[in-house]
């Protein structure tokens, strides 16, 4: 009878039943409302002309969507994102490898210290992050081009206008990284590391060989969470650069939003969201695969 | 007997002073006085039924006091009329307000701003005024019609100006003799306004670093050049155009007045003392006033090609009069529409927008005032107002791409014309889907224009 039971939570009693028929109808009325019917509208509304805010609804079948992949802005846009993306997932994640790393290591006094001053920034509002990096990057009075002894127009120039985002970005995230591998580095299993240590394995041998691969599935929830992240950025690009010069920082969240507030072309935004949707959830799927599995969600 | 009549005297007596006292209270709070001349309001029609009625008056962050100065000037005169206001911060505005005049509960009167007609004409009721007064005593009217009807219109205007400092003109030996009127004597103050230390800039003499898509959108007119096909398409891959960007470049690059790294923001830097001259539209007098009151400046007109006057000085654009929410209940529409009534009639009313927003008057009878005129950016728009032209309430799209096509010629270094051409193509695209209608044709001299 025992054995029978194995694996199943038996429930105890019909307060219980009824506390989770609850719970989960209201999660699915939460769901429905708040995503399948906005997300299901959105879809429809991608073949159609329009504009909530003057009741247009006219059907266009796929234009919109031939619209898109003809649209070189498109292009240029998924192209700067995939770009920023890549490089803000690789640095956040290293960064935070290594400062995790550094900060879980005995050496180091009044941890809790450096683990606030490394999370204050991520804790702070983009918004506000973003005007005062603004300042910094200012070609006259900026702090950057003074500590650098450079002339450069960081937001201005085409060659640095998507890199200035960048250092924003990083700065402003890497802290969550460092929190998230931090924590994965306390719950590893310390007898592994004491076994290594006795067979005589280096601090560098320890870090490859057991460290990474234990801390796999930290690190491949960082990269995920942060791909989906950054596929979304727009408050850099919004406060920063308005996309420019011309349209080198355009992200694809960017173009979404002129489409949709600045337009009102809602139609055409939905189609363009729905390609970013299909292609976070590629770049997911081929994360997992190349990674392989044991995700911790 | 005698007690009875003396009763009834002293009863007919009290009434009547009563009365008296009655009326001269309500002659008091209902001041009979017509307002206005052509457009009249009289303060002494009963609204309402003399029943106490809310209605909402939305409008934009910025100007407060404007709006809260009329709601208290109207409800001491109706004081069974109570005027709700309600703020919103500029971009939650425009996607709040068409959505709240969707039902019937949304706003009874609102602030316009003709960039947002496309979403906003839906909703609007027109004026109850005949549109034969509001063209006697408004300029630019007839450039608001919409099938003979009036929804809003305007009672300032805007325009592109130039402001210098006046401290750095001194210095540089200037008068007001040398104040330019062609490009080409610009040029040459310019010049001469510059200064640099070592070779590195420390003054610019002229400076359009942060965006100048604003008043680009406007210099093709100096050359006839209208913005707009009679097809309703854009018109930007022209020589009047290219002339008018080539300037620009040649001012950075050959005469060498300002360079693209000296700041990002040319008004900004214009207040902070570090540029001399600066082509900006006429809020930024207050923007001055308020954000760097220690800039000494004055204003002049905008140069032109040559001393000729030109098909026009450039665009021009109005601040708008309030709107009439059609969905609203029919007492507060015609509430609404009285606001409106008395607002347009009212001269001082009128001239407070005006000044506060140091827009040139479209009132007719407040062209000449010297108050207005004192403004610097207003003064200088008396003289050939007419020869301003506006374009219609362009839809977003025409500023943004030429704002891209500008930053990828001035900053990533792309050819003029295939800069041009994608922008004209991007606009065009985009208008397929709107309703926009160029107002050129309605333009005074539009004869004048090119073919």
């Amino acid at each position: 009878m025992q054995g029978h039971h194995r694996g199943k939570k038996v429930l105890r009693n019909s307060s219980e039943v009824a506390l989770r028929s609850i719970a989960v109808f209201l999660m699915s009325v939460f769901f429905l409302l708040f995503f399948a019917v906005p997300i299901g509208i959105a879809f429809i509304g991608s073949f159609h002309q329009w504009n909530p805010l003057k009741q247009q609804f006219d059907f266009l079948g796929m234009r919109n969507w031939n619209r898109i992949f003809a649209n070189g802005l498109f292009w240029h846009s998924m192209k700067n994102t995939f770009v920023f993306a890549m490089i803000a997932v690789f640095f956040r994640v290293i960064l935070g490898l290594i400062l995790a790393h550094v900060l879980h290591s005995k050496l180091i006094k009044h941890k809790s210290v450096y683990r606030t001053l490394y999370y204050l920034p991520t804790i702070t509002p983009m918004v506000a992050v973003a005007f005062v990096w603004k300042f910094i990057f200012d070609p006259r009075i900026g702090l950057l081009n003074r500590l650098l002894n450079s002339d450069i127009n960081w937001l201005y120039d085409g060659r640095y206008a998507l890199a200035a985002m960048l250092i924003l970005t990083i700065w402003k995230d890497f802290g969550y990284a460092v929190v998230i591998l931090l924590g994965g580095l306390y719950s590893l299993p310390t007898e592994c590391f004491e076994a290594a240590e006795i067979d005589g394995a280096n601090s560098w041998q320890r870090f490859t060989r057991l460290t990474l691969p234990l801390l796999r599935p930290m690190v491949l929830f960082v990269i995920i969470v942060s791909l989906i992240s950054y596929f979304q950025a727009y408050i850099p690009v919004m406060v920063l650069t308005q996309g420019g010069p011309g349209t080198q920082t355009y992200l694809v969240t960017y173009l979404i939003y002129k489409e949709a507030f600045s337009k009102y072309n809602f139609g055409y935004a939905s189609a363009l969201s729905f390609i970013v949707f299909v292609f976070i959830a590629i770049l997911t799927a081929v994360t997992f695969k190349i990674s392989g599995k044991n995700v911790p969600f | 007997m005698k007690v009875k009549k003396a009763l009834v005297m002293t009863f007919l007596l009290t009434f009547m002073l009563s009365f008296t006292i009655c009326n001269n209270t309500l002659a008091q709070e209902m001041p009979s006085d017509l307002i206005g001349n052509i457009i009249q309001y009289d303060p002494s029609v009963p609204l309402n039924n003399g029943e106490d009625i809310t209605v909402e008056l939305w409008y934009w962050t910025g100007a407060a006091n404007l709006f809260e100065s009329l709601a208290t000037k109207y409800m001491a005169i109706h004081p069974n009329v109570t005027i709700r206001l309600v703020e919103n911060p500029w971009d939650d505005y425009w996607t709040k307000l068409p959505l709240a005049l969707q039902g019937s509960d949304g706003p009874a009167i609102f602030n316009i701003h003709n960039s947002h007609h496309e979403n906003l004409i839906g909703y609007l009721a027109p004026y109850d005024i005949p549109v034969g007064d509001l063209e006697a005593e408004f300029t630019g009217v007839s450039g608001h019609l919409i099938d003979g009807k009036i929804y809003y219109t305007d009672y300032g205007l805007m325009t592109g100006t130039v402001y210098y400092n006046t401290d750095m003109w001194a210095a540089a030996g200037l008068t007001k003799a040398d104040i330019p009127t062609t490009w080409d004597e610009f040029r040459e103050v310019a010049k001469r306004l510059t200064i640099r230390k070592d070779g590195k800039l420390i003054q610019a003499g002229y400076s359009y670093n942060g965006g100048i898509q604003g008043d680009v959108l406007g210099m093709n007119y100096q050359y006839g050049q209208n913005l707009f096909t009679w097809d309703n398409k854009i018109s930007l891959n022209n020589d009047a155009m290219n002339m008018v960007i080539q300037r620009l470049k040649d001012m950075y690059e050959k005469d060498g007045v300002c360079d693209y790294n000296f700041g990002n923001n040319a008004g900004d830097n214009f207040g902070q003392g570090l540029v001399a001259m600066y082509l900006g539209w006429g809020f930024m007098t207050n923007v001055f006033g308020q954000n760097f009151p220690n800039t000494p400046f004055e204003c002049f007109e905008i140069p032109t090609p040559t001393n000729d006057i030109p098909y026009a000085f450039h665009r021009y654009n109005g601040e708008s009069t309030f709107g009439v929410n059609k969905n609203a209940p029919a007492d507060q529409q015609s509430i609404a529409q009285d606001i409106i009534l008395f607002f347009l009639a009212n001269d001082a009313i009128q001239k407070e927008f005006c000044l506060v927003n140091a827009v040139f008057p479209m009132k007719v009878t407040l062209q000449d005032d010297d108050e207005l005129l004192s403004i610097p950016s207003v003064a200088i728009l008396k003289d050939h107002i007419d020869r301003y032209i506006w374009p219609g309430p362009m839809p977003s799209t025409v500023e943004d791409n030429i704002k891209i096509a500008l930053e990828n010629i001035f900053y990533n270094n792309e050819d003029i014309t295939k800069a041009l051409t994608m922008a004209e193509k991007a606009i065009n695209e985009d208008l397929e889907y709107s309703d926009f209608t160029s107002q050129e044709p309605m333009y005074k001299y539009a004869s004048e224009a090119k073919k």
